[in-house]
């Protein structure tokens, strides 16, 4: 990557920097990552590990929530997911372009009405919506799901593209725009590439927002072959009962999918690339 | 005109969009909040009752208190936190010697697992950790820090830092994560120029760094008041919102009023009232503090 | 491009979307199912079986959620066919137009021992006298002790009364260091205090809501009598034999405190059946082949007062189902002594003629003894005030009490005073 590029703008770090920071980013991960190991080794012990001690190692719970339908609920959370969160990624493009590139009426206030929804506690539109979703049919469907969730990851995705655009100088499309680019191709062959990093942090915010979203997917999806993971982990909390062996099973289930997808993407964004774009 | 049209290709889907989703059922709650609806009602619809929720709510003995927590604790406590948190992670991994030690790659994938938890999962593994036997207390005790368990999510000293750091736990990775991608954007040019000058490592940050990331601070500022301040889930599933009402917040005394009183007219009142003031708050602040960063959109 | 993209995208969802639906059968009922689908899975093969016309979907969804879904369903005419639903559910259900009333299918085709063999009859009737579901299941709570260490304590005999309960959980706190009656005593909205608190006044002859002769509803304990059931479970938390953290705790099945019982942590517990024997398997899981160290026993009941509640579900029918008589066919079906027999043995039947024929083995005796001394929630799920919010309101009650924040006195008298005025807000 850049390790070998002549202009460097570091110093390399000291020993006690090392020190400092390998025991920070150390503690920092010790944190995070814990509580998910906790959960790991509780998936293979029988009731979680967590009502007697006994250390018998076990792959039942994975094998119950499989038999209780986990694998179609991955399928439908990925079909939801994916699709919202290319649909979210795409249109916040367009709108934060818009938005931080060009001055028209009504931009302010069509700027804050984006906010609007956001306002809003989540749990008091679930009643007024559901009446909505009723009277359009979109109860139990793909499209319904797909289409909440994008609306509900927007704002959010506009803002944040927003205020990583404002520190892209407008030079760069202007000098293309007039070396003869489309708009369209300006988005594609400049701003795509330079902002990388910022569309996948919000791809990753939206599509991780709708992989661990409850409220509505429970509220819009009671056909079983349509639900969504949260939706099945729930279905472990029982009344008198919680099966925590599948819940933690369940939680891991959960999580691995995020990684296979977003691993490959994570390790290809490196900041030096990003830098020399921008030349 | 070229310009305009293009303009109204970008913005229309997503104002569709919003007005289809928000539109609707924001004037439906609107409406609910000036009756006496209840959820055994739906189907026939409630009665006009004016402004008598509103009254009732403002004149209601625990709203101060209820206000109180919402306010320093979940929303304030939670946020300033989550920033200073995320930032300081966010300049950690992005460090030259984190990248020497090979650690930035394996944190980056580590910030995903707390984000891709669901909040019910999360939750439910913290009160494991917090629980009287639970490693933080085990850990504690073995440090000599304390003698006995503390009792984190029943005493009235321990219950809101316990709630706020699950939130954390939760919340933290995606401002990390989305201020770390603001810094990959920061050109090397930047700070050849910087050192160049000869400036100090607090120099950097401050006139180079900082800037960069504003805009992002400021909007995940903006975002992460929103979702704290609307929030009922960790409080809900940690705490019920007790020991009594100890912590009960905006958010959850609108789920106990619409799923637990049945009163769709009086929740639909607290909804309104709490959209009203993060409304007000909106505005202001980006009229007021993020004028300047994001100018070039408002 | 991208306009082409989007509207290819778009196409390509209603796609899926359209293969998501099922095509319609015949006849094809809905089952909304709150449990585990291996209760009932076997029981709706059969049926499917012996109705080759009616295939059954089963739909699940968890308790906590239940209500409110069904409720908004069936306000804009969806919803399952035959939904699963708590006792004390099923009059609201009715007064929302939500579900339908069976009285004439009992006419028609009634059970086998006829509908006067169902115990909660007065929760499936509705202030209008439709009868608007059928009793299915039914449970009730006992206490649960661990007999090993009440051993250690020397103690030799389950407690009878309140005074020997306190007594004996101080005892083992004081010899063994263990937990002695570890209750969850968290003041979430359906937190199990709500059991012991109504438990503690039926067992004193008291009850938060009593029918008048006139039939209007009133409270019928007063704030000395809650104050003092406040003081009495607060003991425990000030004994220390309730650690301070099961303040955070509010279901019957909390790990921690399932935990305790199963380590021989704490020595006495109040739950439902369920949890119990979730609590028996993982003893023996732990321990193979060891004597199971468990026995059960009735709430105090002195003079033969009720000390818990005889609770269970009810199956209800869709007001908006197109399929009354299939729906009614598979309920009746579903309450069918075979089913019970056969595939749903997790749960009790609703019935007098096949409770009677149970047998509940050695560590349920316990269960068996205190149906005798139970009752239904009765003018609790008539009154103007919903069971929830009282639920909610006794619970933050004695939240505040139990922690300290107010004295029982102030908490006694601040709940009795709001659910009066709720009261006489509804009329």
């Amino acid at each position: 990557m850049n390790t070998s590029a002549p202009s460097r703008y570091w110093r390399d770090p000291g020993a006690t920097a090392l020190v400092a920071a390998a025991f920070l980013a150390i503690v920092v991960l010790f944190v995070l990552v814990y509580p998910a190991i906790y959960v790991l080794v509780g998936s293979f012990r029988p009731g979680g590990g967590l009502l007697s001690a006994t250390g018998t190692f076990t792959l039942r719970n994975y094998t119950r929530i499989f038999q209780g339908g986990f694998g179609r609920f991955i399928f439908n959370s990925l079909v939801i997911c994916v699709a919202a969160t290319l649909a979210s990624t795409i249109l916040s493009i367009m709108a934060a372009y818009a938005f931080s590139r060009f001055t028209f009426r009504f931009k302010a206030t069509l700027f804050m009405g984006i906010l609007f929804g956001q306002v809003f506690p989540w749990i008091v539109l679930i009643n007024p919506l559901f009446v909505a979703f009723a009277t359009m049919h979109l109860i139990n469907s793909y499209v319904g799901m797909i289409l909440t969730y994008t609306a509900f990851t927007v704002p959010f995705s506009v803002y944040m593209l927003v205020g990583y655009l404002v520190t892209v100088p407008k030079s760069l499309d202007e000098a293309a725009i007039i070396d003869g680019a489309s708009r369209w191709q300006v988005i594609w062959y400049i701003i795509c590439p330079v902002m990388l990093p910022g569309f996948v942090a919000t791809a990753t915010y939206a599509f991780l927002l709708c992989w661990t979203e409850y409220l509505f997917a429970l509220a819009f999806l009671t056909q079983t072959d349509l639900k969504t993971l949260p939706l099945g982990l729930y279905q472990f909390f029982g009344e008198d009962n919680v099966d925590w062996g599948a819940v933690m099973a369940a939680s891991v289930v959960t999580t691995l999918p995020v990684f296979l997808l977003f691993l490959p993407i994570q390790s290809r964004i490196s900041p030096g690339r990003i830098a020399g774009a921008v030349k | 005109m070229r310009d305009r049209l293009f303009i109204t290709t970008m913005l229309l889907p997503t104002v569709v969009l919003l007005l289809l989703f928000y539109g609707y059922p924001i004037f439906d709650n609107l409406h609910m909040s000036f009756t006496d609806l209840s959820l055994l009602g739906m189907r026939k619809g409630g009665n006009w009752i004016g402004l008598a929720n509103y009254r009732e709510l403002f004149r209601s003995g625990d709203f101060g208190h209820i206000l109180f927590n919402t306010f320093v604790w979940l929303t304030a406590t939670s946020v300033v936190l989550r920033l200073l948190i995320g930032l300081g992670m966010a300049l950690l991994l992005n460090t030259r010697a984190l990248k020497l030690l090979r650690l930035a790659a394996v944190s980056r994938f580590a910030l995903l697992i707390p984000w891709a938890t669901p909040p019910i999962v999360a939750v439910v593994i913290w009160r494991f950790l917090l629980e009287r036997n639970g490693a933080v207390n085990h850990a504690l005790i073995a440090l000599g820090i304390v003698d006995h368990p503390i009792a984190f999510l029943a005493d009235m000293r321990t219950v809101w830092p316990s709630l706020v750091v699950i939130m954390l736990w939760n919340t933290v990775p995606l401002i990390a994560l989305s201020l770390l991608s603001s810094l990959q954007t920061v050109p090397d040019e930047y700070y050849e120029a910087a050192e160049l000058d000869g400036a100090t490592h607090w120099q950097k940050f401050r006139f180079v760094t900082l800037p960069f990331l504003m805009p992002s601070i400021l909007v995940l500022g903006l975002m992460s008041v929103f979702w704290s301040f609307n929030n009922f889930v960790y409080v809900w599933l940690a705490t019920g919102a007790g020991p009594g009402t100890y912590t009960n917040v905006l958010a959850t005394e609108v789920y106990i009023k619409a799923f637990v009183d049945f009163r769709l007219g009086y929740s639909s009142a607290i909804g309104m009232v709490m959209a009203v003031i993060m409304a007000v708050f909106g505005i202001v602040y980006l009229r007021l503090v993020a004028r300047q960063q994001l100018e070039e959109a408002l | 491009m991208l306009r082409l993209l989007a509207a290819g995208f778009i196409a390509s969802a209603a796609m899926i979307g359209a293969i998501g639906i099922a095509a319609a059968d015949p006849v094809t009922i809905t089952f909304r199912f709150n449990d585990t689908e291996q209760e009932v899975r076997g029981a709706i093969d059969e049926f499917q079986r012996e109705n080759p016309d009616i295939k059954v979907d089963l739909q699940r969804i968890g308790w906590k959620d239940a209500r409110n879904q069904f409720l908004r369903e069936a306000a804009v005419g969806q919803g399952p066919d035959v939904m699963h639903s708590a006792q004390v559910w099923v009059k609201e259900m009715g007064k929302a137009g939500a579900a339908l009333p069976i009285d004439q299918f009992l006419k028609k085709d009634p059970p086998p021992n006829g509908f006067g063999d169902f115990i909660s009859q007065d929760l499936a009737r509705g202030n209008d006298g439709h009868i608007y579901g059928l009793p299915w299941t039914t449970d009730t709570w006992a206490m649960v002790y661990r007999t090993d260490l009440l051993k250690q304590a020397g103690i030799d005999k389950l407690p009878t009364t309140w005074d020997e309960l306190r007594a004996d959980s101080a005892a083992v706190y004081k010899k063994t260091g263990k937990a002695g009656f570890g209750f969850p005593a968290g003041s979430s909205a359906s937190g199990a205090i709500w059991f012991l608190a109504n438990f503690y006044w039926w067992s004193h002859g008291a009850a938060l809501i009593v029918q008048k002769p006139d039939g209007s509803y009133g409270i019928g304990v007063t704030p000395d009598q809650v104050a003092a059931s406040m003081k009495y479970f607060k003991q425990y938390m000030d004994g220390g034999d309730n650690p301070q953290s099961n303040l955070a705790a509010s279901d019957a099945h909390d790990p921690s405190i399932m935990q305790a019982l199963v380590t021989g942590n704490q020595a006495m517990g109040a739950m439902p059946p369920n949890t119990y024997k979730e609590i028996i398997k993982a003893y023996e899981g732990a321990n193979p082949g060891k004597p199971v160290p468990f026995e059960s026993g009735p709430f105090p009941h002195p003079d033969h007062t009720k000390s818990s509640m005889i609770g269970g579900r009810m199956l209800v029918i869709n007001a908006n189902t197109k399929h009354p008589d299939q729906a009614w066919k598979f309920v009746k079906f579903m309450a069918s002594e075979q089913v019970f027999a056969k595939y749903y043995r997790t749960q009790f039947p609703a019935q007098k003629s096949l409770l009677k024929k149970i047998d509940f083995g050695a560590p349920l005796k316990g269960f068996a003894e205190q149906f005798e001394y139970a009752r239904t929630w009765g003018p609790y799920a008539d009154g103007p005030v919903p069971i929830g919010t009282m639920w909610n309101l006794t619970g933050r009650a004695f939240g505040k009490a139990l922690s300290g924040q107010t004295s029982p006195e102030q908490a006694a008298k601040d709940l009795l005073s709001e659910i009066e005025k709720q009261m006489a807000s509804k009329g």
